[in-house]
């Protein structure tokens, strides 16, 4: 069996490229890294139920992408430029200068709030990646005892995102079986009252099944497999520190991660994933 | 080893005393089975025993409980975590790691044990509990009684003295559930273990216990041997009231047993010519229409080209092993799910062209958690929803919860019902819409059987009245009770599809307690076997 590697150098390496990509702010960078990060993600991710965690994340991104660009179009303070259409204005009145609604749309606005809505999704997407590689509570097990109270409030926390995706999509179906199409508010206040019951639930049965199997009790805890930091760990940290320091070598180094791991999957097996 | 002297719990939150002036001694190496109806404070007095009530849970503890010399109000759970193993009612939910290998290491780590202690204990328990092939697996991708080894490995490993269960087989099937107790009865007799446990399918588990704790809901309990409960207890097992049906002196708990203490009435009943009931069969078959129907979820097949006809006024039972492919099955019927291959049709329609109004008249679904369905403050709000939403008169959809069971009082949240009032809400929620076909998924989870009873004789009454009824159950005593078809599917195909009596008598797994004390006789039930004692005598 391939040694797994360390959660927190996944997540130091994810954190790192995700600041260099906010600090640089390039889009050809940010998309870059997002390329190269992929790769990585689909190469060595677990196979756990955190895995899916990239791919949601990228979902997330194109939303965060999409209701950027278009506030961008219909609210902002009006920049010069090149004129692509117009759209009709809504007249504000006078006490607030400088902020309209609608109007002339130019390339360099468009250009600049698809920027920033690109950045903010790279970054969104590095977490999801690191998320995938090393799923949060490998992470949390990992961390000193004395955090622990911090530790049981963030794994219930964390279960409970992707709990309240698979238990949405459970409660809009059978909302959907009586009859209920769920949307706009009515639906979603339908959906919201038995999902938080359950998320809620769910999380306080995983917190009482901590609590009897001794979770934080003592005030040392032993590894099993110890998962101690060797030479890859090392590298992928500093590769990620290089990202920091300078941002332009954030696509480089971000590759380096598929040097420095050793392969998890043999050749035959690659090339069946890739037929 | 557990000694409670004189405990008396209340919540906070609710006027009724769970559990009064309750006091019994249980010592090691005993089996002890807690059994009572839903609601009545079964888990409540499970996590009494490491502390997590009133630890975790809140509530007013009186009396004193003793584990091993150990109080619990000392000592919070984490501090019983190597003396008592507890086993929640849904493992999944209280799986910490995504591992199999980690998911059973992670208790011995927070107490701090020695790697190479950890090492060599998880493959005792890997071993023991023939878990040794999935230890790298993902826990999610187990199937439900291998997840329930898991949760009860994780507790194992801590080498407890103490097992407490939360009904761990209610979510498996026969097989499943009988790997998971012969494997609980393995480590009593082995390793002296004491175990606790709670269960409303008595029929699995009542053989192996020493003991029983009855708790009757009305703050009583009674402690006693299994033959001396199951005498006058309202809660019976199959084979319990078959004893009491044909008054028979001693109460037999294994189908051995009970079959010798009748073998002379066996003997008189074989040489009366028995007619096998029938059920009659329906004209024509093409309310639920399924054609070649094929699905798979990535690369594994669910369900392949699966053809089948249901008719008016059936009650069909969908059995098979977990992940066999009934839900699916199921799912696609009531047009939640696409299919890849094939056609269904429902009334004629494609079910996945139903919508709004159309779809409630035509298919009504109660999903595995009923509660998914519902979203109302009160239990009255709920039934408003329902009144308004199929155009009814308002106030029908509560006289229909108020048939099925009297005395819910319309201000309850539902959240605050018993499991099987829920599941009537859920129901009359669902059939206040008179859909022509009714599917239920996995209905009795959690039903204790008098609420098992009453959904029994609301469905079979629905179907009389000319509708058809598809359930998907592991329970072999109620679709014995109330289906008269049942069609068992296994990797995604259909194995048998036949009449209850045939499909049920053919496998001996799937064998009602009845059937298997009187076999060959072809009844299933209680009820039938004295029907037939009654005409021929």
């Amino acid at each position: 069996m391939n040694r797994v590697l360390h959660p927190l150098a996944w997540w130091i390496w994810g954190g790192s490229i995700a600041i260099a990509i906010a600090k640089a702010s390039s889009v050809p960078l940010a998309l870059g890294a997002v390329g190269a990060v992929a790769i990585v993600v689909w190469r060595k991710s677990e196979n756990a139920p955190w895995s899916n965690s990239f791919r949601w994340s990228l979902k997330l991104g194109v939303w965060i992408i999409a209701i950027r660009t278009l506030t961008g179009i219909l609210i902002g303070v009006p920049s010069a430029g090149r004129r692509l259409f117009a759209i009709p204005e809504i007249p504000l009145p006078s006490w607030m200068p400088g902020i309209r609604i609608g109007g002339v749309v130019t390339a360099e606005r468009l250009m600049s709030t698809a920027h920033d809505g690109i950045i903010i999704a790279s970054i969104i997407a590095l977490l999801g990646a690191a998320a995938s590689l090393a799923s949060p509570h490998r992470l949390l097990r990992s961390l000193p005892v004395m955090v622990y109270e911090f530790g049981v409030a963030v794994v219930i926390a964390t279960s409970v995102l992707p709990q309240l995706v698979t238990s949405s999509a459970r409660i809009r179906e059978a909302q959907r079986l009586r009859g209920q199409d769920v949307r706009g508010l009515r639906g979603w206040r339908r959906l919201a009252l038995p999902l938080l019951e359950d998320a809620l639930s769910r999380s306080l049965d995983l917190a009482a099944a901590m609590d009897s199997r001794g979770y934080g009790f003592s005030r040392r805890r032993s590894k099993y497999r110890p998962n101690s930091w060797r030479i890859s760990e090392y590298s992928l940290c500093i590769a990620a520190v290089i990202t920091l320091v300078f941002p332009v070598v954030a696509l480089p180094a971000a590759l380096m991660a598929l040097a420095v791991v050793p392969s998890q999957r043999t050749l035959p097996q690659e090339l069946a994933v890739r037929a | 080893m557990i000694i409670f002297s004189g405990v008396s719990l209340i919540y906070p939150t609710s006027t009724k005393t769970i559990l009064e002036d309750l006091s019994f001694t249980v010592s090691e190496g005993e089996l002890v089975l807690v059994m009572g109806s839903t609601g009545s404070g079964k888990s409540s007095l499970l996590r009494l025993i490491n502390g997590l009530v009133p630890h975790h849970t809140g509530g007013i503890l009186a009396g004193d409980i003793s584990v091993n010399g150990i109080s619990t109000r000392a000592v919070k759970p984490g501090g019983l975590a190597h003396l008592v193993g507890i086993v929640g009612q849904n493992p999944l939910n209280g799986f910490v790691t995504d591992i199999v290998e980690e998911e059973l290491a992670f208790g011995m780590e927070t107490l701090n044990l020695a790697p190479d202690v950890m090492r060599k204990r998880v493959e005792e328990v890997l071993d023991l509990l023939s878990l040794a092939h999935l230890r790298g697996r993902s826990i999610a991708t187990l199937s439900g009684g291998e997840q329930q080894r898991v949760a009860i490995g994780s507790a194992l490993v801590m080498h407890p003295k103490i097992l407490v269960l939360d009904e761990p087989t209610s979510a498996l099937d026969p097989i499943a559930a009988e790997e998971v107790l012969s494997i609980i009865q393995r480590l009593v007799h082995d390793l002296g273990l004491t175990v606790i446990i709670s269960e409303h399918k008595l029929e699995r588990v009542i053989q192996f216990a020493d003991r029983i704790i009855h708790i009757k809901g009305d703050g009583q309990t009674l402690i006693g041997t299994p033959q001396e409960i199951l005498k006058s207890s309202d809660i019976a097992p199959p084979i319990v009231e078959l004893a009491r049906a044909l008054n028979l002196a001693d109460i037999s708990l294994s189908v051995r047993d009970m079959r010798r203490s009748t073998e002379r009435l066996r003997k008189e009943l074989q040489e009366i010519e028995l007619s096998t009931p029938s059920e009659p069969v329906p004209s024509s078959r093409d309310v639920v229409n399924v054609r070649k129907v094929s699905l798979s979820y990535g690369a594994s097949p669910a369900l392949r080209e699966i053809s089948l006809g249901i008719g008016s006024g059936e009650i069909v039972a969908i059995m098979g092993r977990n992940g066999a492919g009934k839900s699916s099955l199921l799912r696609a019927i009531a047009g939640i799910l696409k299919v890849n291959q094939g056609a269904i049709s429902v009334c004629g329609v494609n079910p996945l062209n139903l919508h709004g109004n159309e779809r409630t008249r035509t298919i009504g679904f109660i999903p595995q958690e009923p509660s998914d369905l519902l979203y109302g403050q009160s239990v009255a709000a709920e039934c408003q929803a329902a009144d308004k939403d199929n155009k009814i008169a308002e106030g029908e959809t509560f006289a229909l919860l108020q048939r099925l069971v009297p005395g819910i009082s319309g201000k309850t949240h539902p959240r605050d019902l018993s499991e099987g009032q829920r599941l009537a809400l859920a129901l009359s929620v669902v059939l206040s819409a008179k859909p022509k076909v009714l599917i239920l998924d996995e209905p009795t989870r959690g039903l204790d059987y008098a609420a098992k009873n009453s959904l029994s004789s609301s469905l079979s009454e629905y179907a009389a009245s000319g509708c058809t009824i598809m359930v998907a159950t592991h329970d072999v005593e109620l679709v014995a009770e109330l289906a008269t078809r049942t069609i068992f599917i296994a990797d995604g195909d259909v194995v048998a599809d036949g009449s209850t009596v045939d499909v049920l008598l053919s496998s001996p797994a799937f064998a009602p307690q009845v059937a298997k004390i009187m076999s060959p006789a072809p009844w299933l039930t209680v009820k039938d076997v004295v029907e037939a004692i009654f005409t021929t005598r």
